[in-house]
Protein backbone atom coordinates (compact mmCIF):
# COMPACT_ATOMS: atom_id res chain seq x y z
CA UNK A 1 0.00 0.00 0.00
CA UNK A 2 1.50 3.46 -1.01
CA UNK A 3 1.58 5.85 1.67
CA UNK A 4 -0.68 8.34 0.08
CA UNK A 5 -2.95 5.27 0.43
CA UNK A 6 -1.81 4.60 4.27
CA UNK A 7 -2.90 8.51 4.63
CA UNK A 8 -6.45 8.27 3.52
CA UNK A 9 -7.02 4.96 5.27
CA UNK A 10 -5.97 6.88 8.40
CA UNK A 11 -8.22 10.07 7.52
CA UNK A 12 -11.30 7.20 6.50
CA UNK A 13 -11.01 5.80 9.65
CA UNK A 14 -9.44 8.58 12.04
CA UNK A 15 -12.29 11.44 11.68
CA UNK A 16 -15.21 9.53 11.76
CA UNK A 17 -14.18 6.93 15.00
CA UNK A 18 -13.31 10.96 16.19
CA UNK A 19 -16.72 11.78 15.93
CA UNK A 20 -17.80 8.79 17.15
CA UNK A 21 -15.64 9.60 20.35
CA UNK A 22 -16.92 13.15 20.37
CA UNK A 23 -20.65 11.73 20.44
CA UNK A 24 -19.83 9.61 23.56
CA UNK A 25 -17.87 12.65 25.10
CA UNK A 26 -20.59 15.10 24.18
CA UNK A 27 -23.63 12.25 25.89
CA UNK A 28 -21.40 11.65 29.07
CA UNK A 29 -20.55 15.23 29.69
CA UNK A 30 -24.87 16.10 29.33
CA UNK A 31 -25.05 13.61 31.75
CA UNK A 32 -23.04 14.66 34.29
CA UNK A 33 -24.16 18.12 34.28
CA UNK A 34 -27.39 16.87 34.83
CA UNK A 35 -26.99 14.29 37.54
CA UNK A 36 -25.06 16.86 39.14
CA UNK A 37 -26.53 20.42 39.07
CA UNK A 38 -25.18 23.34 40.63
CA UNK A 39 -26.62 24.50 43.87
CA UNK A 40 -27.76 28.25 43.56
CA UNK A 41 -24.58 29.42 45.48
CA UNK A 42 -22.21 28.21 43.00
CA UNK A 43 -24.12 30.33 39.98
CA UNK A 44 -21.78 33.27 39.23
CA UNK A 45 -18.97 31.00 40.90
CA UNK A 46 -17.33 30.08 37.40
CA UNK A 47 -17.49 32.66 35.00
CA UNK A 48 -15.22 32.73 32.13
CA UNK A 49 -12.05 34.67 31.51
CA UNK A 50 -13.96 36.82 29.03
CA UNK A 51 -11.83 40.52 28.56
CA UNK B 1 47.72 25.07 8.30
CA UNK B 2 47.74 21.27 8.28
CA UNK B 3 51.70 21.42 8.32
CA UNK B 4 51.14 23.81 11.34
CA UNK B 5 48.67 21.71 12.92
CA UNK B 6 51.18 19.08 12.72
CA UNK B 7 53.84 20.97 14.03
CA UNK B 8 51.74 22.04 16.71
CA UNK B 9 48.96 20.17 17.53
CA UNK B 10 47.85 22.41 20.33
CA UNK B 11 47.11 24.48 17.88
CA UNK B 12 43.80 22.17 16.13
CA UNK B 13 42.69 22.22 19.95
CA UNK B 14 42.33 25.63 19.98
CA UNK B 15 40.83 26.29 16.51
CA UNK B 16 38.86 23.38 16.41
CA UNK B 17 35.43 26.00 16.45
CA UNK B 18 36.96 28.19 13.16
CA UNK B 19 38.47 25.02 11.36
CA UNK B 20 35.39 22.88 11.73
CA UNK B 21 33.17 26.11 10.60
CA UNK B 22 30.69 26.38 8.06
CA UNK B 23 28.62 28.02 6.00
CA UNK B 24 25.63 26.16 7.46
CA UNK B 25 26.56 27.02 11.03
CA UNK B 26 26.43 30.78 9.93
CA UNK B 27 23.12 29.94 8.60
CA UNK B 28 21.48 28.10 11.79
CA UNK B 29 23.48 31.29 14.25
CA UNK B 30 20.78 33.74 11.90
CA UNK B 31 17.54 31.11 12.05
CA UNK B 32 18.27 30.17 15.66
CA UNK B 33 18.86 34.74 15.93
CA UNK B 34 15.59 34.78 13.96
CA UNK B 35 13.95 32.87 16.17
CA UNK B 36 14.65 34.76 19.56
CA UNK B 37 14.18 37.81 17.52
CA UNK B 38 10.67 36.48 16.91
CA UNK B 39 10.33 35.67 20.74
CA UNK B 40 11.80 38.69 22.29
CA UNK B 41 10.81 41.54 19.51
CA UNK B 42 7.59 40.15 17.96
CA UNK B 43 6.71 38.22 21.63
CA UNK B 44 5.71 35.05 19.36
CA UNK B 45 5.58 32.26 22.15
CA UNK B 46 8.38 33.60 23.46
CA UNK B 47 8.63 31.43 26.35
CA UNK B 48 9.40 28.44 23.62
CA UNK B 49 10.64 29.72 20.62
CA UNK B 50 13.47 31.65 22.57
CA UNK B 51 14.91 28.66 24.40
CA UNK B 52 15.05 26.82 20.92
CA UNK B 53 16.81 29.38 18.77
CA UNK B 54 19.01 29.55 21.45
CA UNK B 55 19.76 25.95 21.66
CA UNK B 56 20.05 26.10 17.82
CA UNK B 57 22.62 28.32 18.06
CA UNK B 58 24.27 25.64 20.70
CA UNK B 59 23.95 23.09 19.10
CA UNK B 60 25.51 24.66 16.07
CA UNK B 61 29.44 25.69 17.18
CA UNK B 62 31.20 23.52 15.36
CA UNK B 63 32.15 20.71 17.67
CA UNK B 64 29.97 21.96 20.58
CA UNK B 65 30.07 19.82 23.90
CA UNK B 66 26.27 21.01 24.89
CA UNK B 67 25.56 18.11 22.07
CA UNK B 68 28.13 15.69 22.83
CA UNK B 69 27.29 12.23 22.35
CA UNK B 70 30.87 10.90 23.40
CA UNK B 71 30.82 8.53 26.05
CA UNK B 72 31.98 10.22 29.37
CA UNK B 73 31.27 13.09 27.79
CA UNK B 74 27.92 14.03 27.12
CA UNK B 75 26.54 16.87 26.36
CA UNK B 76 23.86 18.61 28.63
CA UNK B 77 21.33 18.86 25.94
CA UNK B 78 21.74 15.44 24.81
CA UNK B 79 21.40 14.45 28.28
CA UNK B 80 18.37 16.51 28.73
CA UNK B 81 16.94 14.62 24.94
CA UNK B 82 17.45 11.58 26.33
CA UNK B 83 16.04 12.45 30.11
CA UNK B 84 12.79 14.22 28.60
CA UNK B 85 12.41 14.05 24.91
CA UNK B 86 13.33 10.62 23.91
CA UNK B 87 11.43 8.64 26.37
CA UNK B 88 8.37 11.23 26.12
CA UNK B 89 8.50 12.58 29.48
CA UNK B 90 8.71 16.35 28.78
CA UNK B 91 5.73 17.01 26.54
CA UNK B 92 3.54 14.41 29.36
CA UNK B 93 4.65 17.05 31.88
CA UNK B 94 3.86 19.91 29.74
CA UNK B 95 0.32 18.40 29.29
CA UNK B 96 0.21 18.54 33.09
CA UNK B 97 0.76 21.96 33.13
CA UNK B 98 -1.86 22.56 30.58
CA UNK B 99 -4.54 20.77 31.99
CA UNK B 100 -3.94 22.85 35.52
CA UNK B 101 -4.55 25.91 33.33
CA UNK B 102 -7.72 24.60 31.35
CA UNK B 103 -11.56 25.39 32.69
CA UNK B 104 -13.48 22.67 31.14
CA UNK B 105 -16.51 24.40 32.22
CA UNK B 106 -17.88 26.42 28.95
CA UNK B 107 -17.64 23.08 27.29
CA UNK B 108 -19.89 21.03 30.14
CA UNK B 109 -22.02 23.92 29.87
CA UNK B 110 -22.63 23.11 25.66
CA UNK B 111 -21.13 19.89 24.94
CA UNK B 112 -22.08 20.60 21.71
CA UNK B 113 -19.07 23.04 20.78
CA UNK B 114 -17.27 19.39 20.87
CA UNK B 115 -18.07 18.73 17.69
CA UNK B 116 -16.38 21.65 15.97
CA UNK B 117 -13.32 20.66 17.62
CA UNK B 118 -13.43 17.61 15.88
CA UNK B 119 -14.36 19.18 12.91
CA UNK B 120 -11.22 21.42 13.40
CA UNK B 121 -8.81 18.44 13.42
CA UNK B 122 -9.27 17.78 9.54
CA UNK B 123 -6.46 20.00 8.64
CA UNK B 124 -4.19 16.58 10.81
CA UNK B 125 -5.18 14.75 8.19
CA UNK B 126 -5.21 16.38 5.13
CA UNK B 127 -1.68 17.72 5.48
CA UNK B 128 -1.20 13.97 6.04
CA UNK B 129 -2.18 13.13 2.40
CA UNK B 130 -0.70 16.49 1.17
CA UNK B 131 2.80 15.07 2.38
CA UNK B 132 2.80 11.83 0.93
CA UNK B 133 2.14 13.52 -2.39
CA UNK B 134 5.38 15.39 -1.38
CA UNK B 135 7.12 12.31 -1.30
CA UNK B 136 7.37 12.05 2.93
CA UNK B 137 6.74 8.05 4.02
CA UNK B 138 3.36 7.73 5.72
CA UNK B 139 4.96 7.90 9.17
CA UNK B 140 6.81 11.22 8.41
CA UNK B 141 3.64 12.54 6.87
CA UNK B 142 1.27 11.55 9.82
CA UNK B 143 3.61 13.30 11.77
CA UNK B 144 4.28 16.22 9.76
CA UNK B 145 0.07 16.09 9.52
CA UNK B 146 -0.16 16.40 13.53
CA UNK B 147 1.01 20.04 13.09
CA UNK B 148 -3.12 20.83 12.85
CA UNK B 149 -3.56 20.00 15.77
CA UNK B 150 -1.62 23.35 17.01
CA UNK B 151 -0.68 21.37 20.51
CA UNK B 152 3.42 21.88 20.71
CA UNK B 153 2.69 18.85 22.85
CA UNK B 154 1.43 16.74 21.24
CA UNK B 155 3.37 17.26 17.63
CA UNK B 156 6.31 16.79 20.12
CA UNK B 157 4.83 13.14 21.75
CA UNK B 158 4.48 12.13 17.69
CA UNK B 159 7.04 12.98 16.49
CA UNK B 160 9.49 11.82 19.05
CA UNK B 161 8.01 8.36 18.63
CA UNK B 162 8.11 8.32 14.71
CA UNK B 163 9.94 11.26 13.05
CA UNK B 164 12.57 11.48 15.90
CA UNK B 165 14.64 13.05 12.50
CA UNK B 166 12.34 15.87 12.11
CA UNK B 167 11.69 16.86 15.78
CA UNK B 168 13.00 20.13 15.37
CA UNK B 169 11.37 21.38 12.39
CA UNK B 170 8.24 19.82 13.44
CA UNK B 171 8.32 22.01 16.90
CA UNK B 172 9.51 25.12 15.16
CA UNK B 173 6.66 25.33 12.35
CA UNK B 174 3.99 23.66 15.37
CA UNK B 175 4.92 26.82 17.74
CA UNK B 176 5.35 29.48 14.87
CA UNK B 177 2.13 28.26 13.32
CA UNK B 178 0.15 28.49 17.14
CA UNK B 179 1.39 32.32 17.26
CA UNK B 180 0.43 33.15 13.96
CA UNK B 181 -2.94 32.46 14.23
CA UNK B 182 -3.88 36.24 14.16
CA UNK B 183 -2.46 36.10 10.75
CA UNK B 184 -3.75 32.73 9.19
CA UNK B 185 -7.14 32.49 10.56
CA UNK B 186 -9.18 35.54 9.92
CA UNK B 187 -8.26 35.70 6.21
CA UNK B 188 -9.61 31.69 5.17
CA UNK B 189 -12.64 32.87 7.40
CA UNK B 190 -13.40 35.47 5.20
CA UNK B 191 -12.72 33.68 2.35
CA UNK B 192 -15.36 31.05 2.92
CA UNK B 193 -17.94 33.28 4.68
CA UNK B 194 -20.29 35.93 4.19
CA UNK B 195 -20.54 39.27 6.09
CA UNK B 196 -24.03 38.25 7.36
CA UNK B 197 -23.03 35.08 8.44
CA UNK B 198 -19.91 36.77 10.48
CA UNK B 199 -22.74 38.93 11.90
CA UNK B 200 -24.89 36.06 13.00
CA UNK B 201 -25.31 37.05 16.94
CA UNK B 202 -25.68 33.92 19.40
CA UNK B 203 -27.47 34.38 22.21
CA UNK B 204 -26.26 33.25 26.04
CA UNK B 205 -29.80 31.83 27.04
CA UNK B 206 -29.98 28.41 29.60
CA UNK B 207 -26.82 28.95 29.98
CA UNK B 208 -26.24 26.59 33.30
CA UNK B 209 -23.87 26.88 35.87
CA UNK B 210 -21.32 24.04 36.40
CA UNK B 211 -21.35 22.66 39.70
CA UNK B 212 -17.51 21.97 41.29
CA UNK B 213 -18.99 17.90 41.44
CA UNK B 214 -19.28 18.26 37.55
CA UNK B 215 -15.97 19.86 37.01
CA UNK B 216 -14.38 17.28 39.16
CA UNK B 217 -15.78 14.38 37.57
CA UNK B 218 -15.28 15.76 34.12
CA UNK B 219 -11.43 14.80 33.53
CA UNK B 220 -11.85 11.45 35.33
CA UNK B 221 -14.59 10.54 33.03
CA UNK B 222 -12.48 11.89 29.90
CA UNK B 223 -9.88 9.95 30.71
CA UNK B 224 -11.93 6.86 30.87
CA UNK B 225 -13.86 6.89 27.61
CA UNK B 226 -10.80 8.14 25.64
CA UNK B 227 -8.30 5.62 27.15
CA UNK B 228 -10.35 2.63 26.47
CA UNK B 229 -10.81 3.86 22.93
CA UNK B 230 -7.42 4.52 22.52
CA UNK B 231 -5.00 2.80 25.21
CA UNK B 232 -2.05 4.79 23.43
CA UNK B 233 -3.83 8.48 24.18
CA UNK B 234 -4.06 7.59 28.07
CA UNK B 235 -0.49 9.06 28.48
CA UNK B 236 -1.62 12.36 26.27
CA UNK B 237 -5.33 12.60 27.64
CA UNK B 238 -4.25 10.98 30.90
CA UNK B 239 -1.37 13.85 32.23
CA UNK B 240 -4.16 16.44 30.23
CA UNK B 241 -6.66 15.52 32.42
CA UNK B 242 -4.82 15.08 35.75
CA UNK B 243 -3.44 18.36 35.54
CA UNK B 244 -7.21 19.73 35.58
CA UNK B 245 -8.26 16.92 38.13
CA UNK B 246 -5.47 18.49 40.12
CA UNK B 247 -7.02 22.01 39.85
CA UNK B 248 -10.55 21.32 40.53
CA UNK B 249 -10.11 18.52 43.47
CA UNK B 250 -10.27 21.83 45.60
CA UNK B 251 -8.04 19.79 47.95
CA UNK B 252 -4.47 19.73 46.42
CA UNK B 253 -4.18 23.83 45.48
CA UNK B 254 -0.75 23.96 45.76
CA UNK B 255 -0.17 21.05 43.70
CA UNK B 256 -2.46 22.94 41.17
CA UNK B 257 -0.66 25.95 41.47
CA UNK B 258 2.81 24.01 40.90
CA UNK B 259 2.01 22.40 38.22
CA UNK B 260 0.56 26.07 35.80
CA UNK B 261 3.34 27.73 37.49
CA UNK B 262 6.68 26.01 38.37
CA UNK B 263 6.29 23.20 36.47
CA UNK B 264 5.21 24.46 33.29
CA UNK B 265 8.04 26.86 33.31
CA UNK B 266 10.18 24.77 34.60
CA UNK B 267 9.20 22.12 31.63
CA UNK B 268 8.99 24.46 29.28
CA UNK B 269 12.66 25.95 29.53
CA UNK B 270 13.88 22.67 29.09
CA UNK B 271 11.80 21.70 26.33
CA UNK B 272 12.69 24.62 24.58
CA UNK B 273 16.53 24.29 24.45
CA UNK B 274 16.27 20.67 24.07
CA UNK B 275 14.21 21.24 20.54
CA UNK B 276 16.04 23.56 19.35
CA UNK B 277 19.40 21.15 20.14
CA UNK B 278 18.13 19.07 17.75
CA UNK B 279 18.16 21.77 15.14
CA UNK B 280 21.52 20.89 13.99
CA UNK B 281 22.55 21.94 10.56
CA UNK B 282 23.12 18.76 8.54
CA UNK B 283 19.85 17.91 9.74
CA UNK B 284 17.73 21.16 9.25
CA UNK B 285 19.29 22.61 6.31
CA UNK B 286 17.20 20.77 3.70
CA UNK B 287 14.25 20.78 0.89
CA UNK B 288 12.03 18.88 4.11
CA UNK B 289 12.08 21.24 6.18
CA UNK B 290 10.86 24.17 3.98
CA UNK B 291 8.57 21.43 2.92
CA UNK B 292 7.55 21.01 6.47
CA UNK B 293 7.30 24.81 7.16
CA UNK B 294 4.92 25.06 4.02
CA UNK B 295 2.52 22.01 5.03
CA UNK B 296 2.23 23.52 8.56
CA UNK B 297 0.58 26.49 6.89
CA UNK B 298 -1.91 24.33 4.87
CA UNK B 299 -2.36 22.04 7.99
CA UNK B 300 -3.86 25.51 9.84
CA UNK B 301 -5.81 26.63 6.73
CA UNK B 302 -7.52 22.93 6.65
CA UNK B 303 -8.34 23.16 10.43
CA UNK B 304 -10.02 26.52 9.69
CA UNK B 305 -11.65 25.67 6.71
CA UNK B 306 -12.57 21.97 8.35
CA UNK B 307 -14.18 24.27 11.35
CA UNK B 308 -15.81 27.08 10.05
CA UNK B 309 -17.65 24.65 7.09
CA UNK B 310 -18.83 22.21 9.61
CA UNK B 311 -20.18 24.97 11.44
CA UNK B 312 -22.11 26.37 8.02
CA UNK B 313 -23.36 22.64 7.18
CA UNK B 314 -24.82 22.38 11.01
CA UNK B 315 -26.49 26.09 10.58
CA UNK B 316 -28.16 24.06 7.27
CA UNK B 317 -29.89 21.30 9.62
CA UNK B 318 -30.68 23.89 12.55
CA UNK B 319 -33.41 26.38 13.19
CA UNK B 320 -30.80 28.31 15.60
CA UNK B 321 -28.28 29.53 13.95
CA UNK B 322 -24.35 29.75 14.93
CA UNK B 323 -22.12 32.14 13.64
CA UNK B 324 -19.71 29.91 11.35
CA UNK B 325 -16.51 31.64 12.71
CA UNK B 326 -16.72 29.88 16.17
CA UNK B 327 -16.13 26.59 13.91
CA UNK B 328 -12.03 27.78 13.49
CA UNK B 329 -11.47 27.89 17.52
CA UNK B 330 -11.68 24.23 17.49
CA UNK B 331 -8.03 24.31 17.21
CA UNK B 332 -5.91 23.98 20.31
CA UNK B 333 -4.85 27.03 19.97
CA UNK B 334 -5.99 28.15 23.61
CA UNK B 335 -6.98 31.21 23.95
CA UNK B 336 -5.60 33.22 21.02
CA UNK B 337 -7.85 31.52 18.58
CA UNK B 338 -11.09 32.03 20.54
CA UNK B 339 -10.22 36.11 21.01
CA UNK B 340 -9.09 36.04 17.60
CA UNK B 341 -12.34 35.12 16.31
CA UNK B 342 -14.51 36.78 18.84
CA UNK B 343 -12.44 40.41 17.33
CA UNK B 344 -13.12 39.31 13.98
CA UNK B 345 -16.87 39.17 15.45
CA UNK B 346 -16.33 42.63 17.05
CA UNK B 347 -15.11 43.92 13.89
CA UNK B 348 -18.25 42.91 11.94
CA UNK B 349 -20.81 43.98 14.22
CA UNK B 350 -19.44 46.06 17.58
CA UNK B 351 -22.35 44.99 19.75
CA UNK B 352 -21.88 41.22 18.38
CA UNK B 353 -20.23 39.63 21.97
CA UNK B 354 -19.54 35.97 20.54
CA UNK B 355 -16.13 35.38 23.05
CA UNK B 356 -18.02 32.99 25.27
CA UNK B 357 -18.99 30.54 22.49
CA UNK B 358 -15.79 30.75 20.93
CA UNK B 359 -13.40 30.02 24.51
CA UNK B 360 -15.69 26.98 24.80
CA UNK B 361 -14.75 26.05 21.19
CA UNK B 362 -10.99 26.65 21.80
CA UNK B 363 -11.22 24.53 25.46
CA UNK B 364 -12.76 21.70 23.29
CA UNK B 365 -10.27 22.23 20.82
CA UNK B 366 -7.98 21.19 23.77
CA UNK B 367 -9.03 17.75 24.33
CA UNK B 368 -9.89 17.13 20.37
CA UNK B 369 -6.98 17.68 19.76
CA UNK B 370 -5.37 14.94 22.17
CA UNK B 371 -8.05 12.63 21.19
CA UNK B 372 -6.61 13.38 17.09
CA UNK B 373 -3.08 12.64 18.23
CA UNK B 374 -4.25 9.46 20.34
CA UNK B 375 -5.41 7.94 16.80
CA UNK B 376 -3.00 8.82 14.93
CA UNK B 377 -0.77 7.35 17.40
CA UNK B 378 -3.03 4.27 17.11
CA UNK B 379 -3.12 4.30 13.93
CA UNK B 380 0.33 4.98 12.50
CA UNK B 381 2.21 1.72 13.33
CA UNK B 382 -1.21 -0.43 12.38
CA UNK B 383 -1.02 1.05 9.11
CA UNK B 384 2.48 1.03 8.62
CA UNK B 385 2.81 -2.58 8.71
CA UNK B 386 0.55 -3.04 5.40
Amino acid sequence: MSATMKALTMMAIALPTMFAVILIFMAATTGLHKMFPAPAEEEGGDEDDDD
Amino acid sequence: MEALIQQYPWLDELLMGFIGLSWKHVVMWAVGALLIWLAAAKDYEPSLLLPIGFGAILANIPHSSAISQVKGEEGFLFVLYNAGIGNELFPVLIFVAIGAMCDFAPLIRNPKVMLFAAAAQFGIFATAVAATFLGFSFEHAASIGIIGAADGPTTIYVASRFAVELLGPLSVAAYCYMSLVPVIQPPVIKAITTSSERKIKMGYENVEPVSQTTKFLFPIMITLIAGMVAPISVALIGSLMFGNLVKESGVTDNLGACAENELANLVTLLLGIVIGGTMEAERFLNVQVIMIMALGAVAFVFDTAGGVLFAKLMNMFSSVKINPMIGACGISAFPMSGRVIAKMALKEDPTNFIIQHAIGVNVAGQVASVVAGGLVLALIPALAKM
